[in-house]
């Protein structure tokens, strides 16, 4: 597929997936490369990091490091859990949207925009705030359910586009039936629009789950990056000048959040080569310096 | 002195791993006061060259060096940036392709023309607009129009007012660029009759660029072949039309369905 | 005309939807719908008190029907209740004052982040391919793929506690009475400050690169290297021909960014610890009070459905082809 290749060449999807794949293998082997348990008080409270404890304790004397790695399991499920739901019902909406158009158009337009137009973190708020203390599933249950209105919107509006060209015409005319037509015609050139929006959607729920886990409407007892946060919140760590026990989790939110980034920044430069940034341009400035020609 | 005079010019497409080579190494002139064609099917070059003249190309594309073009005697390769920004729209103007979008869609037609008289000469708003006036009527547009957006006027008279700021600082040269592919005949034989008036009466070259010969050979006074970036034949409209030299000159006539029967057996035979 | 219409009707569609799902929360929640919303009561309310609650928020003897009826009248005869906290404060007393807090920050953040960004992405895209536009683009991802949680503790902890140039927390020294004079004032804008530029970290990359891509994407039409033709300045072209076109669909999407917008407000104002209505929100959801949390939802609702018009409003002002209509 040349859209891969082309990915596969370009640097900054590279950086991307290399830190990615650095997260997820650390998620994977956690329970390897700590001897520590992420529940147990294994040191005094609050102490700096050390030889012992690599990134210090929590106020509660667990070992942040080894939370952390563990807290990674939870932040990557959720996220692509959740993204994946997000990103499901945002496609199959869009291109319904967009394909069948006419009833099914209006009704799913005005869902759409309702929801679009309701705002998301707040909202979010108030059903966390009914269910209680959420786990990371019903998190993810809760972001994929009310988070789908962007990608439908994107979705639909390519898939309008796109239902003009001659090969699905020709598919209509052959009778193809309409589910087929969606699956195998118009789904397919939609990919980069489903992968940016999937990744997307990735980085919206780690940054949500996060966010609503800060704010205390997460189950205290699981080990998340959100939780750490909120526990430091807690436990004043600012202002006891703990800062490893509340920069730690920050940190490596930021450096999930930057993989995810970049990689979803590559595909779009990879899908729509007007955005490109640099470097395409290499061969045209040496042969201009040179003075081989001008504009 | 000729008004235009591009000799050696050739324009490449600078790619990651190739080259293109758009324009191969030609060389033709407009007299003053000149009706040149240049025809040729899509992609030969013709529009590559057109914008080279106002050095409108953008990155990729690369201007090699040994070529030349220059108007009224002005190397206009030499040119810097601000003398480039002041030759531009005083010497050569030019009318694109499709003039639904050369209008600058936010701004009103009296803002179209001031921006340009502003630039130019300094005029003020008041000057500016007796000036659009004056322009509008060469073109038969009634003034009432200068309030109005792009949107609200037809193709024909959109593509009618890009001319008319066209000649806003009596430019020199004006090239057009297939300036009737997108609107009917009718209104097609119109402009040009148009321009051929407004060229007696004002006095500047132009050069017609489209892939209608026949339209061409109408109006022209010379007309130059483009073939894959090269000119491959450059005469006057007359010869063009009966006594093409190059084989491809003559493969585009044959190419034209003929609507007198007995010519078309002849044409087959020939 | 017809436009704005239209587009009222649908906004209010959104505020019924709003208090629909404010109303059906409780009542789909396992357990006692009662029970959960005044929980948080004790014994802080009477009887009577307690019976006043229930029938704004329609908790009638009568069947579901009525029961929304009659929430839906206290909706819109701007009754939300009392909060169960500080009873009998009105909910809308106290989101009023809240909501204060959070204009000041929320407005002054997005119209400098909006400026702000929609130059830098102007800038980027006009100088693309060159170093510029590579590390603008690049920050702004950044900016929008990291927490808003993260950016703001990041910027407390050097801003406030390792460099000590700003104060830790509230809008204004505590220790001030609120007035108008200037010791008050300059408080305020001290406490402000980190908050706000908080607050301009997170939005600006997500202008940036929408005006950016929204420039290129019209870089190539005619009507651009027809000014450029023109001779008219590079800049003049860059501002008058790309970028006044290239605003329309950046304004349309900041309609839609508004909700960003307040979500982001919302966590900078609990780490801040900022009076807006973010934070009240917040002490709401930590106090089980459950009036004021549904309120909430309808105050920023109608902020965003408020917002969404003003940003129509003005997209009819700036697209002249659809003044016509």
């Amino acid at each position: 597929m040349p859209l891969l290749s082309q990915l596969l060449q370009n640097k900054k999807a590279m950086v991307g997936v290399v830190i990615l794949a650095f997260i997820i293998l650390v998620a994977v082997f956690a329970p390897f490369l700590s001897e520590y348990s992420p529940t147990q008080r294994v040191g005094r409270p609050h102490q700096p990091p050390s030889l012992d404890h690599w990134l210090g304790t929590t106020r509660l004397g667990h070992d942040v490091f080894t939370r952390l790695i563990h807290g990674a399991r939870v932040s990557l499920a959720v996220g692509f859990g959740a993204g994946l739901m997000i990103a499901l019902i945002g496609t199959v909406l869009g291109i319904l949207a967009g394909y069948k158009g006419g009833v099914i158009d209006e009704v799913i337009n005005f869902f759409t925009n309702l929801v679009l137009v309701i705002p998301n973190l707040p909202l979010l708020l108030v059903i966390a705030a009914f269910v209680g203390q959420a786990s990371p599933l019903i998190i993810a249950v809760i972001l994929g359910l009310t988070s789908w209105a962007w990608g439908v919107r994107v979705t639909r509006s390519e898939t309008l586009s796109i239902r003009q060209r001659d090969y699905v015409k020709s598919a209509e005319m052959l009778g193809e039936p309409s589910w087929r037509i969606m699956a195998f015609e118009i789904f397919p050139n939609l990919i980069s629009i489903v992968g940016i929006n999937f990744i997307g959607s990735v980085i919206f729920a780690v940054i949500t789950e996060a966010t609503l886990e800060f704010l205390g409407l997460g189950d205290p007892n699981t080990v998340s990056w959100g939780i750490m946060l909120y526990n430091a919140q807690n436990a004043s760590a600012l202002s006891v000048g703990a800062w490893w026990d509340l920069l730690s989790p920050c940190f490596a939110l930021t450096l999930l959040g930057l993989s995810l980034a970049l990689i979803n920044f590559a595909i779009d430069e990879v899908a729509n080569p007007r955005l490109r940034t640099g470097s395409m341009l290499g061969r045209w400035k040496r042969m201009v310096r040179v003075g081989e020609g001008k504009l | 002195m000729n008004i235009l005079s591009v000799t050696n010019l050739s324009i490449d497409y600078v790619g990651a791993t190739s080259v293109f080579h758009a324009v191969k190494n030609v060389s033709f002139d407009i007299a003053p006061g000149e009706f040149f064609g240049l025809a040729g099917e899509s992609g030969c070059g013709k529009s590559t060259i057109a914008f080279a003249i106002s050095r409108l190309h953008r990155p990729p594309a690369l201007i090699r060096t040994g070529s030349s073009i220059e108007v009224d005697g002005r190397d206009v390769l030499a040119l810097d940036d601000d003398e480039l920004r002041r030759f531009r729209w005083r010497e050569v103007a030019m009318v694109f392709q499709s003039a639904m979008n050369s209008l600058n869609p936010v701004l009103t037609i009296e803002n179209q023309f001031y921006d340009v008289l502003n630039t130019h000469t300094g005029m003020s708003r008041p000057a500016a607009r007796d000036r659009a006036a004056e322009l509008l009527e060469l073109v038969d547009i009634p003034t009432d129009r200068l309030s109005a957006y792009p949107h609200q006027l037809s193709g024909g008279m959109r593509q009618r007012i890009v001319i008319a700021i066209c000649l806003a600082l009596s430019p020199k040269l004006i090239i057009m660029d297939e300036p009737t592919t997108a609107l009917d005949v009718v209104v097609q034989r119109e402009i040009l009759q148009r321009i051929d008036k407004l060229r007696h009466k004002l006095g500047f070259s132009v050069l017609f660029i489209t892939h209608d010969l026949a339209l061409m050979v109408q109006v022209s006074d010379r007309i130059g072949i483009m073939l894959e970036g090269e000119l491959v034949e450059v005469n006057d409209a007359q010869t063009i039309y009966r006594a093409p030299q190059h084989d491809y000159t003559r493969k585009l006539w044959a190419a034209m369905p003929r609507l007198h029967g007995a010519q078309t057996a002849q044409d087959a035979v020939r | 005309m017809a436009f704005l219409l239209r587009r009222l009707v649908f906004y209010l569609a959104a505020f019924i939807a709003a208090a629909t799902i404010n109303f059906f929360l409780p009542r789909l929640m396992p357990g006692d719908p009662i029970q959960i919303m005044f929980s948080g009561a004790g014994s802080n309310l009477s009887m009577e008190n307690l019976n006043a609650l229930k029938l704004t928020f329609g908790f009638i003897d009568a069947p579901i029907g009525q029961q929304y009826l009659a929430y839906m009248q206290s909706v819109f005869t701007g009754d939300l209740g009392r909060s169960i906290k500080y009873y009998p404060l009105p909910v809308t007393e106290l989101l009023g004052r809240a909501l204060i807090w959070t204009l000041g920050l929320v407005g002054s953040a997005t119209i400098v982040s909006f400026v702000l960004g929609t130059l830098l992405g102007v800038m980027a895209a006009w100088r693309r391919g060159t170093l510029f536009d590579t590390v603008v683009s690049l920050l702004a991802i950044f900016s929008s793929s990291v927490p808003g949680v993260v950016i703001s503790l990041t910027m407390l902890f050097v801003f406030g506690y390792t460099l000590g140039w700003f104060p830790n927390g509230y809008a204004a020294d505590p220790m001030l009475d609120p007035e108008f004079g200037w010791t008050y004032i300059l408080s305020v804008l001290h406490h402000g400050a980190l908050p706000m530029f908080t607050m301009v970290v997170l939005l600006t990359g997500g202008f940036a690169v929408t005006m950016r891509n929204n420039m290129i994407n019209l870089l190539g039409e005619d009507y651009i290297v027809m000014g450029r033709a023109k001779g008219l300045g590079e800049n003049q072209v860059m501002l008058w021909y790309a970028a006044r076109n290239a605003l329309l669909p950046t304004v349309s999407s900041l309609a839609i960014s508004v909700g960003t917008i307040l979500g982001g407000s919302l966590v900078i104002e609990v780490v801040f610890n900022y009076p807006g209505l973010g934070n009240t929100l917040y002490q709401a959801i930590l106090a089980r009070d459950y009036p004021v949390i549904q309120g909430q939802l309808l105050i920023m609702t109608s902020a965003m459905l408020v917002s969404n018009f003003v940003v129509d409003l003005s997209y009819v002002l700036l697209d002249p082809r659809l003044k016509k209509a």
